[in-house]
């Protein structure tokens, strides 16, 4: 199985854009008002230097999986313990997904299919795509799907100049102060961009030189229209009603009146979304259940592909009836200790490490 | 390739008999509503929908009602918010209710001064059925009802003429969204088109009841109506809070021998603080470009003294007209030109002592009006043909 890095960078762009495109923004605008596009340029650049860092990590351990590397370099009790904090990310993640796709589908499209149905048709192509060759199709379909998601999310957002008003984003931080600022970054970053991915992915890489490029530039391409989305956002809404939004991508869409006759394109937007989000959860699967035969020792892991999917199924419809574990996204435990453990302590760790035993490698040489 | 016939079958069959039955509708189970009214009611709230009726409107190319019957109707019912009415609406209809293409709210005086209007957004931004881009508008006098009832000798419905008779006299950012901005915003108000119904006679057969622009009603920040404008005080108004309408202006000459008329295009305003350290003092400037259209005074606009003349007392008169207006809306109270808006862009930190209690800070602000009328033609003829 092996990735171009061509093919990369369509993978990254789309999943990181998925992420942006779904909750960040409202969790910044909430905090933040009219500024909350400086928190998401702040959070878009911590994602990019998280991004930098998990590169480095991977071009020190080109030849191994996260799962490997982190054994060889942690020792293989703590190794797999920190592994599985990615484990219950890219999890969290896939169920983030899995959920918003079923509630906008449900909300907007088909309001009497049942939900299970939904999460059966998607998850069915999920696995029908690992069985069908696993990250090579994932990534030819990325490939294809990817110019038509990005150029879509990139043109959606210039389809309604006239309701723009620049100045809507004035006074420029003196109604909020850096701790707003702050605030709104920190709860927001870790829906930003998704750079965990590539810690498995960048194994499969063909070229890594390419490769890496590929994600640099996916990442950029994801961040910078996060950035120009909030900022439309604020312009056409006023920074009162985006706070108040809790799709505001969605909500935008609504808005776009091209003269006078095209309206309420958000059936295309949904349609479009939903590809995308086709593509981000059967990367999320792959990697996760790739890490997980490697973690296991298990060598089929198209059937822990198969358990993992089962798992996610259940643990989607069972948080429809729990409420209060599908809607944490401020969550303590998330915010304070998962993802900054999973996008910053390890990633340096890591590097850190890696980089004092290289420098030895080479002196001891030497 | 039995296997693959076999999964191909049982994935059609799936995926058939799964999506598309449980959620197929036709357009021709949907009712279309163009336009919704907001009355009160002693339940809470009346909601009535004008529903389209698409066989007549497609039949009838000539558009407007020569017909017997007309081509829509219009269903209400009560209760205590608008989705309980509308449950009720919907269950006395064949179709499911489609709101996704409405053009038009009119919610009625009576509603403004017993309610929140403020309650009415919520289900305007929480249900994807609606986009926020419809346009509001008061209904004085009489039920926002009767006014969807009316029909109108031009168009098929009466919330399409009202939409397109704002829209031709230059009204924009009428809409929800914008009255939502407004009212979420600190430093400015709102400003809502008032329609009022008159019996009109439209032929020498018939006299009608027909909607027109009345004026515009100004909101102070609970959206209770302070004062409404005239429609010439109005539009001036909602020139100068930057919501671009067009107008006429016909000026008596000096020698108060003959009149000038123009027409203004290209509306644009502009706030600005004076230099100094007084704040409180702004200018209010005002930029248009001016047709002359008729011109009854024995001046020859192809000299260019006249016209340098003209321009020059044209923006006079309009400073005297604006300053009036202006001045009145200081009197009521709400600051529906985003003055305050301003303050909160440029000197933000001042802002936060004053914004408090805007109302009746905005009273004290000294607003000079000043504006910058151009004259870009004087049209296809020099003198008056005399």
């Amino acid at each position: 199985m092996k990735v171009t890095g061509y093919q990369l960078f369509w993978l990254i762009s789309i999943s990181s854009m998925i992420m942006f495109s779904y909750v960040p923004i409202k969790l910044a605008a909430e905090q933040s008002h009219q500024d909350c596009w400086i928190s998401m340029l702040i959070g878009g650049t911590i994602m990019m230097g998280v991004t930098w860092i998990m590169l480095k990590v991977c071009m020190q351990n080109k030849d191994k999986t996260l799962v490997n590397f982190l054994k060889d370099i942690l020792g293989t009790v703590l190794g797999k313990i920190c592994v599985t904090f990615y484990f219950i990310l890219w999890f969290v993640q896939m169920s983030i997904i899995a959920r918003g796709l079923v509630e906008f589908q449900n909300l907007v499209l088909l309001h009497e299919t049942p939900l299970t149905f939904i999460l059966l048709f998607m998850f069915f192509l999920v696995v029908y795509v690992m069985f069908k060759g696993g990250i090579t199709a994932i990534s030819r379909c990325s490939e294809v799907i990817g110019p038509f998601f990005v150029l879509m999310l990139y043109v959606q957002l210039f389809l309604s100049p006239q309701e723009v008003e620049v100045n809507r984003i004035l006074p420029i931080y003196a109604d909020s102060g850096w701790l707003h600022i702050l605030k709104g970054t920190l709860y927001s970053f870790n829906y930003m961009v998704d750079p965990s991915i590539i810690l498995m992915l960048f194994f499969f890489a063909e070229n890594k030189r390419t490769a890496s490029r590929g994600i640099l530039l996916g990442t950029a391409i994801a961040m910078l229209w996060g950035v120009i989305t909030t900022l439309v956002i604020v312009f056409i809404t006023g920074p009162n009603i985006s706070a108040e939004m809790v799709i505001p991508v969605y909500s935008l869409t609504k808005f776009v009146s091209i003269l006078d006759f095209i309206q309420n394109i958000d059936a295309f937007y949904i349609t479009f979304w939903v590809f995308g989000a086709f593509i981000k959860l059967s990367v999320c699967m792959f990697i996760l259940s790739y890490g997980l035969s490697e973690w296991t020792g298990l060598k089929n892991w198209k059937l822990i592909a198969c358990i993992t999917t089962l798992c996610l199924l259940a643990f989607v419809i069972y948080t429809t009836y729990d409420i209060r574990i599908g809607y944490e996204y401020k969550n303590i435990i998330f915010i304070g200790f998962l993802y900054p453990l999973a996008y910053i302590i390890i990633p340096l760790l890591l590097w850190m490490i890696g980089s004092i035993r290289n420098h030895r490698k080479t002196s001891s040489i030497n | 390739m039995n296997r693959h016939a076999m999964l191909t079958c049982i994935t059609l069959i799936i995926l058939l008999s799964s999506t598309g039955c449980a959620d197929i509708i036709e357009p021709n189970q949907l009712a279309f509503v163009i336009g919704s009214a907001i009355d009160h009611d002693e339940n809470g709230i009346e909601v009535s929908h004008q529903i389209v009726i698409p066989s007549k409107i497609s039949g009838n190319v000539k558009g407007g009602s020569s017909s017997d019957s007309e081509n829509f109707v219009v269903i209400s019912a009560t209760g205590k918010d608008i989705f309980e009415a509308n449950m009720k609406i919907q269950r006395r209809m064949s179709r499911r209710l489609m709101e996704n293409h409405r053009m038009l709210i009119a919610i009625s005086e009576e509603y403004f001064e017993k309610h929140d209007i403020s309650k009415l957004f919520d289900k305007l931004n929480r249900d994807p059925a609606n986009n926020l881009s419809n346009i509001s508008i008061m209904i004085k006098g009489g039920r926002a009802k009767d006014f969807l009832m009316n029909d109108h000798p031009l168009e098929h419905l009466s919330t399409i003429a009202a939409q397109k008779e704002m829209d031709f006299n230059g009204m924009k950012n009428f809409s929800s969204r914008q009255l939502v901005i407004d009212y979420l915003s600190e430093g400015s108000r709102p400003l809502v088109p008032v329609f009022n119904i008159k019996e009109s006679k439209v032929n020498n057969k018939e006299t009608k009841q027909i909607a027109f622009l009345f004026g515009f009603a100004i909101l102070d920040k609970n959206l209770k109506v302070k004062g409404i404008m005239d429609d010439v005080e109005g539009s001036e108004v909602a020139w100068m809070a930057g919501k671009e309408t067009f107008q006429g202006v016909t000026i008596p000459w000096k020698d108060g021998n003959g009149t000038l008329s123009f027409k203004f295009t290209q509306l644009k305003r502009q706030i600005y603080s004076n230099k100094g350290d007084d704040k409180n003092r702004i200018i209010l400037s005002v930029k248009a470009q001016a047709y002359l259209i008729e011109n009854t005074t024995s001046l020859d606009m192809f000299e260019v003294d006249n016209i340098i003349e003209v321009q020059k007392y044209l923006n006079e008169q309009i400073q005297k007209e604006l300053q009036e207006t202006v001045d009145k809306v200081q009197e009521w109270g709400p600051d529906v030109f985003g003055i305050g808006e301003h303050f909160h862009r440029k000197y933000p930190y001042w802002w936060k002592s004053k914004k408090g209690n805007w109302e009746e800070n905005f009273k004290e602000i000294d607003v000079k009006v000043k504006p910058n009328i151009r004259i870009r033609s004087f049209g296809t003829g020099g003198e008056r043909l005399k």
